[in-house]
């Protein structure tokens, strides 16, 4: 793994709570890593077809409104459809049994509130492990 | 605890304390006579109820009302919700916060396919005329006071709902309360810029956000309707100076709009109010409330030439700070937002709604919710702090900070004026800035500690010590389904003739110029839905999103 991994991360449907993300963005870029910020409103698809076009080692979503479980499972249809296996990392605020549901869907970390930077960095480094 | 530890604690604890306000202020070990004696007490203070409103917006405050402790309410379909208020107003309750799904926050129909996994899961879908119909059901609109949580262009459409609602009831619309939320910027949680400019354009909604004052202030006089929405804007991680000057800033953009639509100084900010964020900082809180309330004074006296006090007095609703809870231990935020609570009292509140504790978790609970009121009641009813007005108020360090607060809130006002104003400063991403550097901040002396947080940064407890946390269930995929089947049947009912020309007096009106919410009330009873203006609206603009 070398420390230029290029990160693609994004806000899905219409949740607009992104302090979050655009912390954890500067957090990863000052950690060494390339972040690619797509903002939000974003579709599965639009996920999908960019971490294609970018060459995404992993992709980050974040969700403040309730509905992860429903986005994520939208995401690994699309990324399926394109025969991509790319890791995705999922942040914000989950419940546990909701964040027990995203690892087993396959989500390889679920980092949630009060992470400081070193452990969104140690997150992200275990997923792309 | 090892003895050795403890004394490690107590050594750490002294060297790491930062003796400045959260926003940066410095704090002085002891405040005395000559902190305030540049203060020309009278004339800075003022008698509560009286110009510059420093002590409070009312004479007597809380000896005369207590304030009002709101209910949020709005989940699932309108008949769901409106059973749940019916349930809170048995119970007492006749203040309701009303939030809406995201897809109404945009102006979607639930069955739009944007909506999907997003209906009825953060508030209440409302699509039709019958679906506001259904809120009230059991109520008049001027015996129960609802404030939707909405931004324009959505609550033009919302206003006209319950325009329509209270003219089928019978109720004479200048009758009619309850707050109508009408902040084009900050409503949505997060920077402003994309929220603002994705799925409308911006000309449009700052046009209906004064189409709406124009309407309040000329047919609906009792509704109270909220200029700036601070509480989200200061949760996205802004300090409480920024915090004070993008309000009043925003605020003094509209009103300047208003005035330009040729609405009378005197009357139409009567009913204007704000919601803001009280944090945890308790002294910097209350020192920001005071001042703001001098500010705005000042401001709409010596600029606006408001001379009616009605219109110089600014009231305000308070949210506890979300953005100060922990989902670690989070039973500890329990005390967090009794101590933002206690600020926004001795800060003088008009209506208080405190942040459960488990919202680091996912939506409150019935119980989470109660414990919130709970901590309120014991505010109001046990603490004794409602007993005198203003019990503060000459506090060598409280006015020395109110003075202070003021004065940097005004210099930070003159680099928006210079910046051209708050609409252009969300437009071309300077506010966006701003914001971005307050979170990478906090980030920053969160890692590092010089921002203490009690079970994040320090007091830590392992995983397997958390409690489990309840929280509120959704059902997003049933209450989708429900509302799709229910619009279908809705619109195969309607007269198709009628509907098709009520919509296309949408796109004439607005090409008109005209007010737009009498279009919008004609609309709703030809049965046009949300989401159907709001691409009438679009149109009308020659412009879309999709």
């Amino acid at each position: 793994m070398t420390d230029r991994n290029r990160i693609l991360l994004a806000k899905m449907g219409l949740d607009c709570h992104d302090t979050g993300i655009i912390t954890v963005a500067q957090q990863l870029r000052e950690g060494g890593f390339e972040v690619i910020y797509l903002g939000l409103h974003n579709s599965a698809d639009q996920v999908a077809k960019a971490a294609l076009e970018e060459d995404a080692d992993l992709i980050g979503v974040s969700f403040l409104s309730g509905q992860h479980i429903t986005q994520v499972r939208k995401l690994f249809d699309s990324l399926r459809a394109r025969q991509l296996e790319i890791p995705v990392v999922c942040g914000g605020v989950i419940p546990d049994d909701d964040a027990k549901e995203l690892l087993g869907m396959g989500v390889r970390e679920v980092i949630r509130p009060g992470a400081l930077t070193e452990d969104v960095l140690a997150g992200v480094r275990r997923a792309l492990a | 605890m090892e003895r050795a530890e403890q004394i490690k604690e107590s050594v750490r604890d002294s060297e790491e304390q930062v003796f400045e306000t959260a926003s940066g202020i410095p704090v002085e070990e002891l405040y005395g006579p000559a902190h305030i004696e540049e203060l020309e007490l009278d004339e800075a203070l003022g008698a509560p109820g009286d110009y510059p409103f420093t002590r409070g917006p009312y004479r007597n405050m809380y000896r005369g009302r207590i304030w009002t402790r709101r209910f949020q309410v709005g989940f699932g379909s309108p008949r769901e919700s409106n059973e749940r208020i019916k349930f809170l107003h048995r119970n007492g309750a006749n203040g309701f916060v009303i939030t809406i799904d995201l897809p109404t926050s945009y102006g979607f129909d639930s069955d739009d396919p944007i909506a999907e996994g997003e209906v009825g899961v953060t508030g209440v879908a409302l699509s039709t005329l019958e679906d506001m119909r259904t809120m009230y059901d059991g109520f008049g609109p001027d015996s129960v006071s609802y404030a939707l949580s909405i931004r324009p262009p959505v609550s033009s459409v919302s206003l006209a709902m319950l325009a329509c609602v209270a003219e089928e009831k019978g109720i004479p619309l200048e009758k009619v309360i309850g707050t109508q939320q009408n902040d084009p910027f900050y409503q949505m949680s997060g920077g402003p810029l994309q929220t603002t400019t994705r799925f409308f354009p911006i000309e449009g909604t700052l046009r209906l956000c004064i189409d709406n004052i124009e309407f309040m202030t000329n047919n609906m006089p009792r509704l109270n309707w909220m200029v700036t929405n601070g509480y989200n804007l200061r949760e996205t991680g802004v300090n409480a100076i920024e915090d004070g000057a993008f309000t009043l800033g925003h605020a003094f953009d509209i009103f300047r709009m208003a005035k330009g639509r040729g609405l009378d100084i005197n009357r139409f900010p009567k009913r204007a109010s704000f919601f803001l964020s009280c944090s945890i900082d308790f002294f910097e809180e209350i020192a920001k409330f005071r001042a703001m309330r001098r500010l705005y004074a000042r401001t709409m006296k010596d600029v606006f030439g408001a001379t009616d006090l009605s219109c110089q007095r600014m009231r305000f609703s308070v949210q506890s700070a979300g953005n100060t809870l922990t989902t670690q231990q989070p039973e500890v935020n329990i005390v967090r937002a009794g101590i933002e609570a206690m600020a926004a009292v001795l800060g003088g509140a008009q209506s208080i709604h405190l942040c459960s504790y488990d919202e680091g978790h996912g939506l409150p609970t019935e119980e989470s919710s109660r414990i919130a009121l709970r901590t309120q009641q014991v505010i109001a009813y046990e603490s004794g702090v409602t007993k005198t007005v203003d019990p503060l108020g000459g506090s060598y360090y409280v006015e020395h900070l109110t003075d202070k607060i003021e004065n940097e809130i005004n210099a930070k006002l003159l680099e928006i004026e210079e910046h051209g104003g708050m609409a252009r400063a969300v437009q071309d991403g300077w506010l966006e800035e701003q914001i971005n550097a307050a979170r990478y901040r906090n980030q920053r002396d969160l890692d590092s500690g010089r921002k203490p947080l009690v079970g994040v940064n320090r007091y830590t407890i392992s995983q397997e010590e958390e409690r489990q946390i309840e929280v509120h269930r959704i059902k997003a995929d049933e209450w989708g389904e429900r509302r799709s089947e229910y619009l279908s049947a809705f619109r195969k009912n309607r007269d198709a003739q009628q509907w098709s020309d009520a919509m296309s007096h949408i796109e004439t009106a607005w090409r008109a110029g005209e007010n737009m919410v009498p279009v919008i009330m004609n609309a709703l009873r030809n049965n046009a839905t949300m989401g159907e203006i709001h691409e009438a609206m679009r149109n009308a603009q020659n412009w879309s999103f999709r």
